[in-house]
């Protein structure tokens, strides 16, 4: 069976143009106009991924989001907001959406966006652990999959501590491609590293997406770690 | 023309002067002559006649005394007594003899030295009569020969002659002729006299009078003006002479019937107008000095006005045409026309007023042709100068009588300055509120660019993956790629076309139009914050003579001010009655436009200040206060008005008229 794939935007166009590009992917393409019609069509027809516009008149994406956080709060949603609209994305970050992507929609970064939905899927499907501390010559190694929401949070905030008491000189926290991170998740991040930033230890973040790298950016997280795009070496050595 | 005519003419033709010297002489000749001749002939009768009674007394006398000495014969007494009675005193120059003759016709006696000549026997006494009268020659001299009888008892002895001098009588008769002719004379030369003083006593004011009405017609008021009473005036003691608010108490009194303020009681007592006690020629000189003094001070207050007028015309910082109504031509222009219209002074007189501007010129002048009243205003006309340069003035016109013609003074103030910083001034504000929008613009440009990315996407992906694309879907990608362009370019065509600065000369515009260019823009916007519109658009609207971005602005200023009430009341979140409705329509020859929000409404004391500028209700840096009034300014500028309903609590309606423009083919372009 294909998988099934809500797309929720207020421009008839687009939603045509989804439709195949979708379909082209193998998806089970469902579409409604607003905020109001989705969240009925999703109740209706429970899609596991949902792709979601912010800004709809009647029932905006937030709002949607919202409400299909409340029926089934695993279904991944993907918001698509206007390019650069950072402070929309948060928001809808802290309201449990596991991804977001920009307008004018890049293929590239849906395509990223669908695969990353679909591992989170297959991990919690298979409720792997999220969170492994490895430790190696240099450094403290903290790998980090799926999602990242309140609920690992504490697995994770142990994971940070154990890997503080190891004493080494760096900390990496390596997110897979997957990984996403909600509002919960940033916060809870924020608060370790900056609670971290008076010890010696210095934090890498390593693997994460450019979207969360963008909102690590914007949120000035850099202040307390470095981002790599990929893993460093040096670090994950012996 | 007979004779009679002839002289009436020719006296007619004469001076007063002569006329009366003339009349009073011929009156006064023919009284003296009539008196004269009257009784020299009464004297020189009744002298006549005496001196022959006293001629007959001595004849009588010596017939009396005689008879004896005729009957006695005795001769030398009859000698001595006819001697004596010719020499008694004054008689010998009245008796020039006396001589008796006997019955027989002997002279017996005579006085003469000579032998009595044979003339002197032709007065013969006839028989029966007492005595007789006869004027003989004697010589070289004539003589009335008086003859008497003497007679004794029934019977007549004899006759005494009596010669009376003629000469003597003629003598005494022509002292008589020169006593009258001397009194005539003396009486006609007084008579002269007093004439002609009389004559010039009455002449003389009036033939002044007329030298000095010459010389006023003339002009010249400068003369001296003795007149009667001989005395000149000094200007300067008039107060109301010299300073021209002061009213002539004299004159100007008696026209409202007040009296003279305290100040100026001393008019009251007048310097100049007065009246002397006199003849009339006397008073007619008084008064007509007061007149020519009124003529004076008013003749100076007029040229003073005229100056004061003619120097506001000259000077003044504003264009002023007079134009005769009847041809339409210019006939007066102050300086300020040339350097604004470019045209030389010269050629702008007689030059049609229509010239100047055709298309608005018209109204102004059929107002006044077809006999209007009263001052009008015309706002923001087109005119063009020299060399075909449009600018936009304002024109005031008001009728008056030019030189006897029925014309129109108009005065044009040159506004493009105005109209410029107007401009200026909707521009920057447009501009402001193409920031406001750009939020809302940029999300509908991003929708089309969004549609065609996917389907672009979806195209370059079917490519890449070599993977066949359904014709129909192909079909159905690239018409929506074509369609979302369109769309695209359509928004920033609306948007261009909002920035552009307009242009001066306005055109026809369907009120629909801008409101569909506004909600093109801002619409999907207004409804992301739950606002919704509800259109009521009337088709078939009257056109409007406007400029289309200015309605943009315009209506762009109330929608977002009632996005503004209407988020005042309630959030986008929390659900309310959040709608703004607009509705356009014709309505009496004009059309309207309404724009209705469901927001707050506006406090009673505030409505008749929101047009004000810098007038705001929002908060410190919201608004400058601009926005109502700029709005207020266009709307003003296409003739049209805008009103407020609103009540507190209920939401707020403006709706603004403009007047339907007429439509094409009746205006002249």
């Amino acid at each position: 069976m294909r998988d099934k794939v809500l797309v929720i935007d207020d421009e008839r166009p687009t939603l045509k143009m989804f439709t195949l590009l979708l379909s082209a992917y193998g998806y089970d393409v469902l579409t409604a106009e607003n905020g109001l019609e989705g969240v009925e069509t999703f109740r209706r027809e429970e899609p596991g991924l949902v792709l979601t516009d912010i800004k709809m008149p009647v029932m905006d994406g937030i709002e949607a989001l919202k409400a299909i956080k409340k029926i089934n709060p695993a279904t991944e949603v993907i918001v698509i907001t206007g390019h650069g609209d950072m402070d929309l994305a948060i928001q809808a970050l802290n309201l449990d959406a596991t991804d977001f992507i920009n307008k004018p929609l890049k293929r590239e970064a849906l395509e990223k966006a669908l695969t990353r939905a679909r591992e989170r899927m297959t991990i919690a499907r298979n409720a792997e652990g999220q969170v492994v501390l490895e430790e190696k010559t240099r450094a403290a190694v903290i790998g980090v999959r799926g999602n990242v929401t309140a609920m690992t949070m504490p697995r994770l905030t142990e994971a940070f501590e154990q890997a503080v008491a190891m004493g080494k000189e760096a900390l990496l926290i390596e997110f897979e491609k997957s990984a996403s991170i909600n509002g919960a998740g940033i916060t809870g991040l924020t608060e370790l590293l900056s609670d971290n930033a008076g010890s010696g230890t210095r934090v890498y973040l390593a693997g994460l997406s450019s979207n969360f790298r963008s909102v690590f950016e914007t949120l000035g997280i850099t202040r307390f770690a470095e981002l790599f795009e990929q893993e460093k070496e040096t670090l994950t050595d012996g | 023309m007979s004779f009679s005519e002839r002289v009436i003419a020719r006296f007619t033709r004469i001076g007063l002067r002569e006329k009366l010297l003339f009349s009073m002489l011929a009156a006064v000749l023919f009284i003296s002559v009539a008196i004269a001749l009257i009784s020299r002939w009464i004297l020189v009768s009744s002298l006549t006649n005496e001196l022959e009674m006293r001629g007959f007394a001595i004849a009588h006398s010596v017939a009396e005394r005689g008879g004896s000495y005729l009957l006695d014969n005795d001769v030398p007494k009859l000698l001595a007594l006819i001697f004596d009675e010719a020499r008694l005193r004054q008689r010998k120059d009245l008796v020039a003899y006396i001589f008796i003759e006997d019955q027989k016709g002997n002279i017996l006696a005579h006085t003469l030295t000579h032998k009595l000549p044979d003339s002197l026997r032709a007065n013969t006494l006839p028989p029966g009569q007492p005595d007789s009268i006869k004027l003989i020659g004697l010589g070289n001299q004539e003589v009335y020969d008086l003859a008497a009888a003497i007679n004794e008892g029934l019977y007549r002895i004899g006759t005494v002659h009596v010669g009376l001098n003629k000469r003597h009588i003629d003598t005494l008769v022509g002292k008589l002729r020169v006593a009258f002719l001397g009194f005539i004379s003396a009486v006609v030369i007084i008579t002269i006299i007093l004439s002609s003083w009389l004559s010039k006593y009455i002449t003389k004011p009036v033939s002044d009078l007329t030298r000095l009405s010459d010389e006023i017609s003339r002009g010249n008021f400068d003369i001296p003006l003795k007149l009667g009473s001989g005395e000149d005036w000094d200007s300067a003691a008039c107060p109301a002479f010299s300073n021209t608010d002061l009213p002539c108490w004299h004159f100007d009194q008696s026209r409202s019937g007040q009296t003279p303020a305290e100040t100026h009681r001393k008019c009251a007592d007048c310097a100049f107008y007065r009246k002397h006690k006199g003849d009339e020629v006397v008073q007619l000189g008084d008064s007509f000095r007061n007149m020519v003094w009124s003529i004076k001070l008013y003749r100076r207050r007029l040229r003073e006005s005229e100056e004061k007028y003619r120097s506001l015309f000259d000077s003044g910082p504003d264009p002023i045409f007079v134009v005769d109504c009847a041809s339409g031509t210019i006939r007066d222009a102050n300086p300020r026309t040339s350097e604004l219209y470019g045209y030389p002074r010269e050629e702008l007189l007689n030059m049609p007023f229509l010239e100047l501007g055709p298309e608005h010129n018209t109204a102004c002048l059929d107002f006044f042709i077809e006999g209007g009243g009263g001052c009008v205003y015309y706002p923001k006309r087109l005119h063009y100068k020299n060399g075909g340069e449009p600018f936009f003035v304002n024109m005031h016109a008001c009728p008056i009588s030019y030189r006897g013609k029925q014309a129109i003074i108009i005065a044009v103030t040159d506004i493009t300055e105005l109209i410029e910083k107007d401009a200026q001034l909707i521009q920057a504000a447009k501009m402001k509120s193409l920031g406001e929008m750009s939020a809302g613009v940029a999300h509908e440009i991003n929708q089309p660019l969004n549609a065609i990315k996917v389907g672009s996407e979806f195209l370059s992906m079917m490519r890449e993956e070599d993977l066949d694309i359904p014709k129909e879907h192909f079909k159905e990608v690239v018409n929506e790629i074509s369609t979302q362009v369109d769309r695209a370019a359509e928004i920033i065509d609306t948007l261009r076309s909002f920035g552009r600065k307009s242009d001066l000369i306005e055109e026809p515009v369907d009120l629909n139009q801008p409101v569909r260019a506004v909600l093109s823009m801002v619409r999907r916007q207004f409804e992301l914050d739950n606002i919704r519109f509800e259109l009521n658009l009337a088709e078939g609207l009257s056109p409007v003579q406007a400029h289309s971005n200015r309605l943009q602005q315009v209506i762009f200023n109330l929608v977002a001010n009632a996005r503004d009430a209407i988020n005042d009341v309630s959030n986008a979140d929390g659900g309310g009655d959040r709608r703004i409705l607009i509705h356009t329509g014709n309505h009496d020859g004009r059309v309207f436009i309404e724009v209705k929000d469901t927001g707050g409404g506006i406090d009673e004391k505030d409505q008749q200040k929101i047009f004000e500028p810098f007038f705001t209700t929002k908060e410190a840096g919201q608004g400058m206060g601009l926005g109502l009034a700029i709005t207020y300014g266009i709307i003003k500028d296409y003739g049209g008005e805008i009103r407020i309903d609103s009540t507190k609590g209920r939401g707020t309606a403006f709706r603004m008229e403009f007047p339907a423009a007429p439509a094409r083919g009746e205006t002249k372009a």
